[in-house]
């Protein structure tokens, strides 16, 4: 089909091979890029440590890891797991932070305080802006 | 592919570019402050505006972290050093307004909420940076405080100076502090013309205006396991503050002591794991969830009325829920089986 000015843009006819890869590759680009970054569940996709207060690391939350974060007693231990962070291990005598247990939504936030360690979850638009404990 | 899908696509993309437009600004800064994490989120407020604000905030909190606390030396420890004596001395003007408004408050909670109680608090190890070890005090040290009966009432205030006339009150703003600090906190930020904020210390929070479009959303921890309990949104003014027995506790001989302690009976009040308290000012909604807490599960709704909370949700300990009418419209369970709920009478 012809536009009114002449063009041949869309017409099946003339389309080659190459015109469909390319629309199937913007096409699979779009889904791609619309899953990565246009989470709207509050889930975050990162999640940032913080030693006294300042940054030491910015963590994929989908990149499975370990960290030992150097704090003001000693090393806090940091697991990163399918989405989730958590303290596994830290120089505290309460253990307040390990037992906070896993972290996966957007402004979750676990503080080893003895040891001024600290792991919150980013979100764009976060599930929660603060949480009460 | 035919005119009208290629039109619909480049709509898509149109919107697309829409939904890209910047959004307010916001400043997020956590601060490991007054012996506790304090975030403080300022909306539609840059970095430029928000930093040198927040790092105000960080000094005022430091400052009167320093002069009331309970167990480190400062104002608090030199006004604790002096009550005994019973002589009339002048306190530092940044005290005074924190002991009047504790003894409005201990008044109204009938006495359940009661900062004169520093020494059992001490008894039981919990004046300390470090949990206790155990063991638990004796019967007999426990009723040697009990029996002189310290109260905010001993204290007698005069212009700047004051006096006690019972040489067994010991001050612990613990259960209350916090959230006078919260409120100095918001106060200032008011002052400095910001209109939507969160400040939480610790898990306890007032927060001011809305988050753009959208009322601020706040989580509330599950006192028992992990994970979320429930969510709420907040907006205008209002304070949500929690006390759980979860927050600073020993374990002896198979036993957990937690460090609310029953003015009343001297030892850990029983009966409820946490305690949410929703009020127009922060240093009510701390003291109020304290005094609650103690009071129990069967007997805290006269406390909430007497004290004038706005609401309460409350969590026993075989983790049944209470709450109040008007809470219970605005509380989101976020867990996939929800607790069993008891909706008590209107406050």
């Amino acid at each position: 089909m012809s536009g009114a000015n002449g063009t041949r843009d869309f017409d099946p006819a003339t389309r080659t091979r190459g015109d469909r890869v390319v629309v199937i590759v913007a096409l699979l680009l779009l889904a791609t890029l619309y899953g990565l970054f246009w989470r709207g569940d509050g889930h975050g996709a990162e999640a940032v440590v913080l030693v006294d207060g300042k940054r030491w690391a910015r963590l994929n939350l989908f990149q499975d890891q370990e960290l030992r974060v150097p704090g003001a007693r000693g090393e806090s231990l940091i697991r990163v797991q399918d989405g989730q962070v958590r303290f596994v291990a830290s120089p505290c005598t309460t253990q307040q932070c390990v037992h906070q247990g896993w972290l996966s939504q957007g402004g979750e936030v676990a503080v080893c305080l003895p040891n001024r360690v600290s792991v919150r979850i980013l979100a764009d638009d976060p599930r929660f802006d603060a949480i009460n404990f | 592919m035919n005119v009208i899908t290629a039109r619909l696509l480049t709509a898509l993309l149109l919107v697309s570019l829409v939904a890209c437009e910047r959004r307010p600004p916001e400043y997020h800064e956590q601060l490991l402050v007054f012996g506790t994490v304090v975030d403080v989120k300022l909306y539609g407020v840059d970095a430029k505006r928000g930093a040198p604000l927040v790092a105000q905030l960080a000094e005022d909190f430091e400052y009167m972290h320093e002069t009331w606390h309970a167990w480190h030396p400062g104002s608090l420890g030199r006004v604790n050093q002096l009550l005994p004596s019973g002589a009339t001395f002048a306190v530092g003007p940044s005290l005074l307004p924190l002991i009047k408004r504790s003894q409005e408050l201990s008044a109204r909670s009938g006495g359940l909420f009661n900062p004169a109680i520093g020494k059992l608090i001490a008894l039981w190890g919990f004046a300390s940076d470090e949990p206790p070890s155990g063991p638990p005090p004796t019967e007999a040290q426990i009723r040697a405080i009990l029996d002189s009966k310290p109260a905010m009432t001993d204290l007698h205030l005069d212009g700047i100076n004051i006096r006690s006339d019972n040489p067994a009150v010991k001050l612990d703003f613990g259960a209350f502090a916090k959230g006078y600090a919260v409120d100095r906190a918001i106060e200032r930020l008011r002052e400095a013309g910001i209109v939507d904020a969160v400040v939480n210390a610790g898990g306890d929070l007032r927060a001011i205006g809305r988050h753009g479009q959208r009322p601020w959303r706040i989580g509330i921890r599950h006192p028992r396991g992990e994970g979320i309990l429930a969510s709420v949104e907040v907006e205008g003014d209002e304070s949500v503050f929690t006390s759980g027995d979860y927050e600073r506790y020993f374990d002896w001989q198979g036993k957990r002591y937690d460090h609310i302690i029953d003015p009343r009976s001297g030892r850990p009040a029983k009966g409820l794991s946490s305690v949410t308290v929703f009020a127009d000012q922060a240093d009510l909604a701390d003291a109020a969830a304290t005094a609650l807490f103690v009071a129990g599960p069967k007997d805290w709704l006269p406390v909430a009325r007497a004290m004038g909370v706005s609401g309460v949700m409350l969590v026993d300990d075989a983790g049944n829920v209470q709450m109040t009418p008007g809470i219970r419209e605005r509380i989101h369970f976020e867990m996939d089986e929800p607790p069993p709920v008891v909706i008590s009478e209107a406050l």
